[in-house]
């Protein structure tokens, strides 16, 4: 796969995009105010930012869950806001808060996704196999997920994600919660799609991750995006040699207090 | 599928909807509420009614009660008054009324005594014979006899009921016995003799019962067999962590809402038919057992069927949508369930008007909701329904449904919903309705 050129036309396209809540207790909320970013098949880019940074909302408005308060947002040449159904079918879209149907089998549970993509009858049982025998979950596809341990529920939930062969993965903190095994394989996984030219978009606050994974980096902290580059860029930009230096020194020039202690 | 090969709106409604009929049913708890309650619970209840009836009937048949009997200084007591009321112990036939009575000494009395002075004596703890029911003669001849009796004792009642059958018996048999020693025939005594007949057939009786029960039943049936699958599919899915799952779906959100309704609509109807099948079985056993002396045929006429079914589908997805709308709300199963019991009473409480005699579909009735569902319905299995009522009925269901519906939609479309960690509370449901809608 050749590197993507920054004149392709990006497949996550994100301008001014802002989303404002109306909290019975806080009042009006602005969880994010006005991101810009853009990102090309075949790159990782990262969000990377606290928790509360807005990361996730930013996620969810480019999967369609929530609808932006204001800005625009196309996936893969599709405004989010015009045609959401269709952006949903050219997503992967996986995050902690995405579970599996517990009573479900796997293949159930693929077949299921897999006839709402629009996939039917000896291709979608073959792409079912497919898949199973990639993530190596032959020993359980038929049990319940319900039963399942982290790292084979992120096994399904991947599977799930990628049945359609989506042009774009949006990842929300993929390896939260996952233990070394389970992570690796997260990590993998997503580098074998970049490998194979999808946009993947993801969000997290491990910083080895961020640096191991992700062609490009934005700092993302109380709904804004501070900087965003290679990581490279971001360490000139800086004068920081690690991303968590980074990061730090991003967050404070933007007013991060003193005496607050960093949550990431 | 359209041209692209995804699925069109009702397709994509039914696969949803065969997702969740799936996973609801393969819940231990629902299945039990939706399918094994509504098989065992009509065969059990009717089980136990009887035992507890032939219980009681047993106990009651084997109970020795006793009676004073009290009369003032100088009254003549008829000779064979004690013999007649007697328990005859060798007697081979026992009729009802006719068990275990004895007569305790007689009291003679002073001009002073009263009949509550008397209980009192005798229901002491001191009195040497416990004493049920009292006959007090009095002094003037033409006063008449009192039997008293305690209303809150059971024994009291029983020995009251048996002693009043037999004074009639006395009374008819000495009247009987005057006549004859007057040379008067025994018949001028009754000159009209009197039996009931009740000429209804035995399956207009059965229908009679049926609508009094039926309109009842099949609302409440409705509304439990929908409970569950509602708050499982919504409350329960927020529990589970699925919510975001199912709103990224590759399908539009109305064929998930509608697919939701749709299973929860299905369950309950699946309730309720199992409700009706294990009801009238056990019904049809139960008069098979009562024998020949029950003249009742319980049979749904098929006409009464086929008016009932559309309006019972149409009443059905109201409370499908009303309840699963609710239920959306809450963030637990366990809130869900909270939440939902009062939300149900506003389908139960209107139909209690199914049973109140006298009352009758009009056109105005027609258009209240679940009163007209009871009364339609009652009319249906009587076989008096008026078409304009019946037509004012389907129309006002087929709209209160349709607003059902979008009610729930309205619920289950707010993009907060399956984002909030909270139950949304019911007083803040109209705000919440105001709130940011998800995309389609």
């Amino acid at each position: 796969m050749n590197s993507p050129a920054p004149s392709d036309p990006p497949a996550i396209l994100a301008e001014g995009l802002r989303k404002s809540f109306q909290d019975p207790e806080r009042g009006l909320v602005e969880a994010v105010k006005g991101i810009d970013l853009r990102c090309l098949r075949g790159e990782i880019y990262g969000l990377l930012g606290p928790n509360g940074a807005g990361k996730t909302t930013t996620l969810r408005m480019l999967a369609t869950i929530l609808s932006p308060t204001a800005g625009r947002a196309s996936i893969d040449g599709v405004d989010v806001a015009v045609d959401p159904l269709e952006v949903r079918r050219r997503i992967g879209f996986l995050s902690t808060s995405t579970g599996l149907y517990p009573r479900l089998t796997v293949r159930e549970t693929l077949r299921y996704f897999g006839k709402l993509h629009g996939l039917a009858g000896d291709a979608l049982e073959a792409r079912i196999e497919e898949l199973v025998a990639a993530f190596d979950m032959g020993g359980y596809a038929d049990g319940r997920t319900e039963a399942f341990s982290t790292g084979q529920k992120q096994k399904v939930s991947i599977a799930r994600a990628v049945l359609h062969e989506p042009p774009v993965l949006i990842l929300d903190e993929p390896t939260t919660g996952l233990d070394i095994l389970a992570s690796s394989t997260m990590i993998e996984f997503v580098e074998e799609r970049r490998a194979a030219g999808t946009c993947i978009l993801l969000s997290t606050h491990i910083m080895s991750e961020a640096e191991r994974l992700c062609d490009r980096i934005g700092v993302i902290w109380g709904g804004e995006l501070l900087a965003e580059g290679t990581q490279a860029e971001l360490c000139e930009q800086t004068g920081e040699a690690y991303l968590d230096g980074v990061f730090m020194s991003l967050v404070r020039a933007a007013g991060y207090g003193a005496a607050e202690e960093p949550t990431a | 599928m359209t041209a692209n090969g995804t699925p069109k709106v009702w397709q994509a409604t039914w696969l949803v909807a065969q997702k969740e009929l799936v996973t609801s049913f393969r819940d231990r708890q629902m299945a039990i509420y939706a399918v094994v309650l509504p098989i065992c619970m009509y065969p059990v209840l009717f089980w136990l009614m009887i035992q507890g009836a032939l219980l009681v009937q047993g106990r009651r048949e084997h109970t020795d009660v006793h009676v004073g009997v009290a009369h003032a200084t100088g009254v003549e007591v008829p000779a064979d008054l004690y013999e007649a009321l007697s328990y005859a112990p060798g007697a081979s036939e026992v009729e009802e009324g006719v068990q275990p009575l004895e007569f305790l000494e007689p009291h003679t009395l002073g001009m002073r005594h009263s009949p509550e002075d008397v209980w009192a004596e005798l229901r002491s703890e001191d009195a040497e014979h416990p004493t049920d029911a009292i006959l007090y003669l009095g002094a003037d001849g033409d006063e008449p006899a009192v039997l008293a009796h305690d209303s809150t004792d059971s024994r009291s009642e029983l020995a009251k009921r048996r002693l009043e059958r037999r004074l009639e018996r006395y009374a008819e048999e000495r009247r009987e016995a005057a006549a004859v020693e007057a040379g008067v025939d025994v018949r001028a005594l009754r000159p009209v003799v009197t039996e009931t007949r009740n000429l209804a057939p035995d399956e207009e009786m059965g229908a009679f019962l049926l609508s009094i029960i039926l309109p009842l039943l099949l609302v409440v049936m409705a509304v439990m067999g929908a409970f569950y699958p509602s708050v499982d599919l919504t409350a329960g899915e927020r529990e589970r962590g699925t919510a975001e799952t199912t709103t990224i779906l590759p399908i539009p959100r109305l064929a998930v809402h509608q697919g939701k309704i749709l299973a929860v609509c299905a369950s309950a109807l699946l309730a309720t038919s199992l409700n009706l099948v294990a009801l009238a079985l056990s019904a049809t056993h139960l008069l098979k057992m009562l024998g020949d002396g029950v003249d009742i045929e319980i049979e749904l006429p098929i006409a009464a069927f086929f008016q009932v079914a559309p309006l019972a589908l149409l009443f059905t997805f109201t409370v499908s949508a009303i309840l699963t709308g609710f239920a959306a709300l809450a963030r637990s199963f366990k809130e869900g369930q909270a939440l939902l019991g009062p939300v149900q009473m506003i389908f139960i409480l209107p139909s209690m008007a199914g049973v109140l005699p006298g009352l009758e579909l009009t056109p105005q009735l027609a258009l209240v909701p679940v009163v007209n569902v009871v009364l339609a319905f009652r009319g249906m299995l009587r076989g008096d329904v008026q078409p304009l009522e019946y037509g004012l009925t389907a129309l006002s269901l087929l709209v209160y449904a349709v607003l059902a519906i979008l009610f729930a939609r309205r619920i289950l479309s707010r993009e907060s919903l399956g984002l909030s960690s909270e139950t949304i509370p019911i007083t803040r449901l109209f705000r919440f309705l105001r709130s940011d809608t998800q995309s389609r």
